[in-house]
Formats: structure tokens, C-alpha cells, sequence
């Protein structure tokens, strides 16, 4: 009776409630777990997005009287691709901002722009940039020389022997914020799982919490399972709240399953949750724990394609980062949300996490340590 | 079985030093039994053996009959053990730490009956940030009472309470050994093992000097024609202090 496998689960599970039920008592812990993730999320989201279309800052200076001018100017002001500033009035002023890279380019339309001929409106747009903007400046001009030639060919009946015509494909291919927000997901696992309990444990052995514990028949395994069980909850609830800020604001596109996704990312955060269990459960006190934290996390964090991309890194670097822990774990998100993988197509990532799994545990079950 | 505790030559080496160096004695069911000693003399070391929390090097302990070397989680279930300075994690209600405490014996328990045991029922559903040194012992105490130990053991329990706070306490430990519970604490304070204990043991440099009543060993001093100074009055100053300030609990902040 006394060693009934029902009584062992029950231990666990009043431990999974109770824990889980002060966690969410303590702000300081919700802001680290779900807030600081969500902060990132807002700072990577701003910097990505709009990554899509390109848009210029010009001044308009118009100088020209003539209904041409007038039409151009409303045309410009409408447009997606540039958008005007005005409060620049005089090239001075529009010279002074460009210095700032306050303005990408100025368009300034002479007093001649758009004076009537025998044959039509004629005139000379002049586009000015500094040197910092050239490629501004240059793609501004571009832009404006299609526009002139497609006002051009309605004044002038002209044959044109050689066009080219572009087609946009229909496939989507990823955005910068729909890379990023993987990347970010992994930092956020990072933060629950490694640094929670590597923080947490110490100060409990500090207080002697975890010794009287040891007292009772408690088992390090039913201790580590109610934990697990806490934090796959708090992770999904985090993680949830990324996904809609990300949906909502910053249009993440979530094309795989969701029931997939989530059993994905509960195995990724038990996975990572080990190395938090086996740092925080070896260590005695918190200046022990925390330079060998740091030597575990952040190579993982800069190299598993937390914020930057791993494609971008130098082959033999991404031939070593493929096997750390997070990587698995971030592209198995990646290949779920933004190609719609199952996890049947991702058993590389699936494998990676399981074998990691047992060694993290293994380890973490060795060292761990009451007091 | 006469004695719940039986405790044979039981050893324990740090390095060079015998920090327990053949430690032996035996404890009745519903005894208190004290050991005193001043700082490094074992004490508290000999009590983390009997409670499964240090190796033993040598000698036995056994509860109750069962080994503790051999059977160390059959132990566990035998034996309460109130820390030294107890501890519990922020943001827990009262209720929940009695909860998690008979959940780590595998039980469910009524909680609040544990704490109406201890005169905390009113605060059930406050935080365990928010009592007192005193309110923090009698919890500590009844978690360590929720699975019906035979053994409960009590490092310093008072160290640190007031006068009244302390004698609050002298009452629940009092009670404990009262329901056939054989209590094992260590102190600082004479008076405390003169009042409490049924039985005390002396111990110095990790061995035994002497085991006996308090009377007993009060008497066996004066037997050697021991002679305080001064005379011995009727009352002392924590006499004079109850007196005058009362036995209710000041904590009720």
C-alpha cells in the first residue's frame, strides 16, 4: 500500500497544483516567464516588420504651378511606395534632413514642370540624395523614370518592341518576423525552463526547503515531474500569448496544426527544462550556478537561430549548431508554423529532441542534490 | 517493544575528526527526550543521522525496529522532523503547505484540522510570508505531524521566540509526545530541557557525558557537593517577566 503507484501520482499532482498555483500568484515570476518574452516579441516584431515592402521618406518641393504638377503631387502623397514629409518646404531644409537621413531623397519639380508645348505637358523631375542614400536614391529615381514612361506613352503613341512583364508567384515564403518569431519562441523556452529553475533550486537549498523535503519519501523524480508539468502549462500559456500578439499585431501567418504544434513544443520545453533541472538541481548556491548558466545558454541562444538566422552563420559553425539542443527545437517551430510540417515529416528534430532528452536527464538525475 | 529509538555506537567522521564518535542511548514511546551540548558537539549531526539526512558511518540506529542504514524510506515514514529554522515558499496559504506536505506521503489531508491543532486555523488562507517567527514554528510543526509519525524530531525549535511564544510551544510539544509520539530536541536553553524534557543526554566533543532525568542529574551534581554562589530564589526574571506581561500569544499582528 504504502509504496502504491496511485499514492506516487498523487504526490506528483499536488505538487503540479500547488506549485502552479503560486507561480501564478507571484508577478515578478509571471513578468519573467510570459512579460519579458512578450517584450522581445514587441522589439524584434517592430524592427521586422514592414520588411516587405520598401518605403522611402521624401520632401516635395514643387515649385511649378501648372495642373500637371498639382496632379503629380496628390499622386505621390497617395502612394504606398514613398511617403512624403510636409513640413520640408525649401531644398535647404530638405538638404538639412537628408544630412540627418532624416529623408531618404528629395524630389524637387522646377518652375518649368509640366508647362504645356504643341505636343503636350513636358517637364524635368529632379531627384536629389546624399551620399549615405544612394541606393535611395538611385531606386526612387527608377521608380519615378517607369512612372514618366507610362505618362509618357499615353501623350506619345510609340511601338515598343521588347517588354518584360512580371509575375508575382502565390507561394509564401518567410518573412523576416515570420523567422524571427521561432527564434524568439526558443529564447522564450530558454528563459522558462533553464533560467526559472536555475535560479529557483539554490535559493530553495539556500532556505532549506528542498532538505526538509528530503526528510519526507518524496522522490526526485516525482519532484521533477510536477515541475515538468508546471512548466509545459506556464509554457503553453506564454507561448500562447506570443502566438496572438504575433497573429494580432504582427501578422504571423500559423499554417500548421495547432494540436501538433503544441505536443512539439511541450516536448521542446521538457527537453530544455532538464538542463535547467540539472543546473539548478547540482548546484548549491546561486554564484556556482550562474557562470556555468551562462556557458551553457548563450552559445545555445546565438547559435540555434535564437536572433539571428543559422543560414547566416559560416557552414562549419551551423554543422556544430545543428546538434545543440535548442536548434531542434526552434526549427522544428519554424517548420510547423510557417511550412505546415507535421510531425511525421519532422522526425530529424523529433529525434534530436529525444536523444538530448535522455542525456539532459540522465544528467540531471545524477546531480541533483537536496541540499 | 519498550524503546521506539535505539541508538548503538553510532559514528561519524569528517576528515580527521569523529564529529559523532560512538553515541549511544534509547528513547521510550511518548518521551521527550533532550540531548543538550554546547556548539560542534555533535548534536545536531547525531539527529541528521537518525533522520536518514546523513550516511552513517558506523554503529545503528533503529526505529521502531526497522534499521535506519538499511531502510532509510521505510524510515521516512515513521519520522517528523522540525528544521532548525523553518522555511516555506512564498505565496503558499497555510492550508496548501499541510496539503503538499501529507501529499509528499502520498495522503490527503483535512488541513485545517492539522492547523486548528496548532491554534492557526484563523490565518488558513494567509500567506506564509506573513507569520511570525512563532506562527512559522507551530506550522512547521504540524507538517511535520501529517502522516502520523511515531518519531518527531526538533532542532532548537526555540531559538529566537519570546517568552510567551516559547511556552506556547513547550504546550504543543508537550501534546505531541502526549499522543504516544516519543519527541528527540535539542536546545540551548536549561530551562527549557529542565521544564520539558523526561530524560536528557549531555553531549561534548561528539561523545555522551551523561544521560539522565534533569532531576537526576541535578541531583547527582549536589551529590558531588556542588554549591552555587548565590542563593537560589523562588522566582527569576522570567518569572518576574510572565508575571508581568502574561502567557497569551503576542502575534496576532
Amino acid at each position: 500500500m504504502r509504496f502504491s503507484i496511485k499514492k506516487q501520482l498523487l504526490t506528483v499532482w499536488m505538487f503540479f497544483i500547488i506549485n502552479t498555483k503560486r507561480f501564478f500568484r507571484d508577478r515578478l515570476a509571471i513578468f519573467f516567464s510570459i512579460g519579458f518574452p512578450l517584450i522581445f516579441l514587441f522589439v524584434f516584431g517592430g524592427l521586422n516588420s514592414g520588411g516587405g515592402d520598401i518605403s522611402f521618406n521624401v520632401a516635395l518641393i514643387n515649385q511649378s504651378q501648372s495642373d500637371f504638377a498639382g496632379q503629380f503631387e496628390t499622386q505621390l502623397k497617395d502612394s504606398d511606395i514613398v511617403s512624403v514629409n510636409e513640413e520640408v518646404t525649401t531644398i535647404d531644409d530638405a538638404r538639412d534632413r537628408m544630412s540627418r537621413s532624416e529623408l531618404d531623397a528629395t524630389i524637387v519639380l522646377p518652375d518649368t514642370f509640366g508647362a504645356l508645348t504643341e505636343t503636350g505637358p513636358t517637364g524635368n523631375a529632379q531627384v536629389i540624395f546624399t551620399q549615405n542614400n544612394a541606393q535611395s536614391g538611385a531606386a526612387l529615381t527608377s521608380i519615378l523614370d517607369q512612372q514618366f514612361a507610362a505618362i509618357n506613352s499615353e501623350f506619345v503613341d510609340t511601338s515598343v518592341p521588347f517588354t518584360v512583364t512580371s509575375e508575382q508567384l502565390n507561394e509564401r515564403s518567410l518573412s523576416a518576423f515570420d523567422y524571427a518569431f521561432a527564434g524568439l519562441l526558443g529564447f522564450a523556452i530558454i528563459g522558462m525552463g533553464i533560467f526559472g529553475p536555475m535560479n529557483v533550486f539554490p535559493e530553495l537549498k539556500k532556505m532549506g526547503i528542498l532538505r526538509r523535503l528530503s526528510t519526507t519519501p518524496l522522490r526526485v523524480w516525482q519532484y521533477f515531474l510536477a515541475t515538468m508539468m508546471g512548466q509545459a502549462v506556464i509554457g503553453i500559456i506564454g507561448i500562447a500569448i506570443m502566438f496572438i500578439v504575433a497573429i494580432a499585431v504582427f501578422n504571423l501567418e500559423m499554417v500548421g496544426n495547432w494540436f501538433e504544434l503544441g505536443l512539439f513544443i511541450v516536448l521542446g520545453i521538457t527537453m530544455i527544462l532538464g538542463i535547467g533541472l540539472a543546473l539548478g538541481g547540482w548546484a548549491k548556491n546561486e554564484r556556482q550556478v550562474a557562470p556555468l548558466g551562462n556557458i551553457i545558454v548563450f552559445p545555445m541562444l546565438f547559435l540555434s537561430g535564437t536572433f539571428f538566422p543559422r543560414f547566416l552563420m559560416p557552414e562549419w559553425v551551423q554543422g556544430i549548431s545543428t546538434y545543440l539542443p535548442l536548434t531542434p527545437v526552434i526549427d522544428g517551430i519554424r517548420l510547423i508554423t510557417t511550412e505546415g510540417r507535421h510531425l511525421i515529416e519532422i522526425l530529424p528534430q523529433l529525434g534530436l529532441i529525444g536523444i538530448w532528452m535522455v542525456v539532459i536527464y540522465i544528467i540531471a538525475f545524477r546531480v541533483f542534490r537536496w541540499e | 517493544m519498550e524503546y521506539m529509538i535505539e541508538v548503538k555506537g553510532l559514528k561519524k567522521r569528517y576528515g580527521d575528526r569523529m564529529a559523532v564518535d560512538g553515541v549511544s542511548f534509547s528513547v521510550k514511546k511518548g518521551e521527550i527526550f533532550g540531548i543538550l551540548g554546547p556548539n560542534g558537539a555533535g548534536k545536531t549531526t547525531t539527529l541528521e543521522m537518525m533522520e536518514t539526512l546523513r550516511t552513517i558511518d558506523g554503529g545503528s540506529v533503529t526505529i521502531d525496529g526497522i534499521d535506519v542504514k538499511s531502510n532509510p524510506r521505510a524510515i521516512k515514514y515513521l519520522i517528523g522532523v522540525q528544521p532548525q529554522t523553518p522555511a516555506f515558499q512564498d505565496k503558499s496559504r497555510l492550508t496548501e503547505v499541510i496539503e503538499l506536505f501529507a501529499a509528499a506521503y502520498g495522503e490527503r489531508v483535512d488541513a485545517m484540522a492539522f492547523l486548528r491543532d496548532v491554534d492557526l486555523e484563523d490565518k488558513a488562507k494567509s500567506y506564509v510570508e506573513n507569520l511570525s517567527g512563532g506562527q512559522k514554528q507551530r506550522l512547521s510543526i504540524t507538517t511535520a505531524l501529517v502522516h502520523g509519525p511515531k518519531v518527531f524530531f526538533l532542532d532548537e525549535p526555540t531559538t529566537g521566540l519570546d517568552p510567551q511564544a516559547r511556552r506556547h510551544l513547550w504546550e504543543l510539544i508537550e501534546k505531541v509526545r502526549d499522543k504516544g509520539i516519543s519527541v528527540i530536541m535539542t536546545t540551548h536553553y536549561m530551562d527549557e530541557a529542565e521544564m520539558l524534557c523526561d530524560r536528557i543526554a549531555v553531549m561534548d566533543n561528539g561523545k555522551i557525558v551523561a544521560i539522565d532525568t534533569p532531576k537526576n542529574l541535578i541531583k547527582q551534581l549536589l551529590q558531588r557537593g556542588f554549591k552555587k554562589e548565590q542563593e537560589v530564589e523562588q522566582a527569576n526574571l522570567e518569572d518576574v517577566f510572565i508575571d508581568l506581561t502574561g502567557k497569551d500569544l503576542r502575534e496576532d499582528v
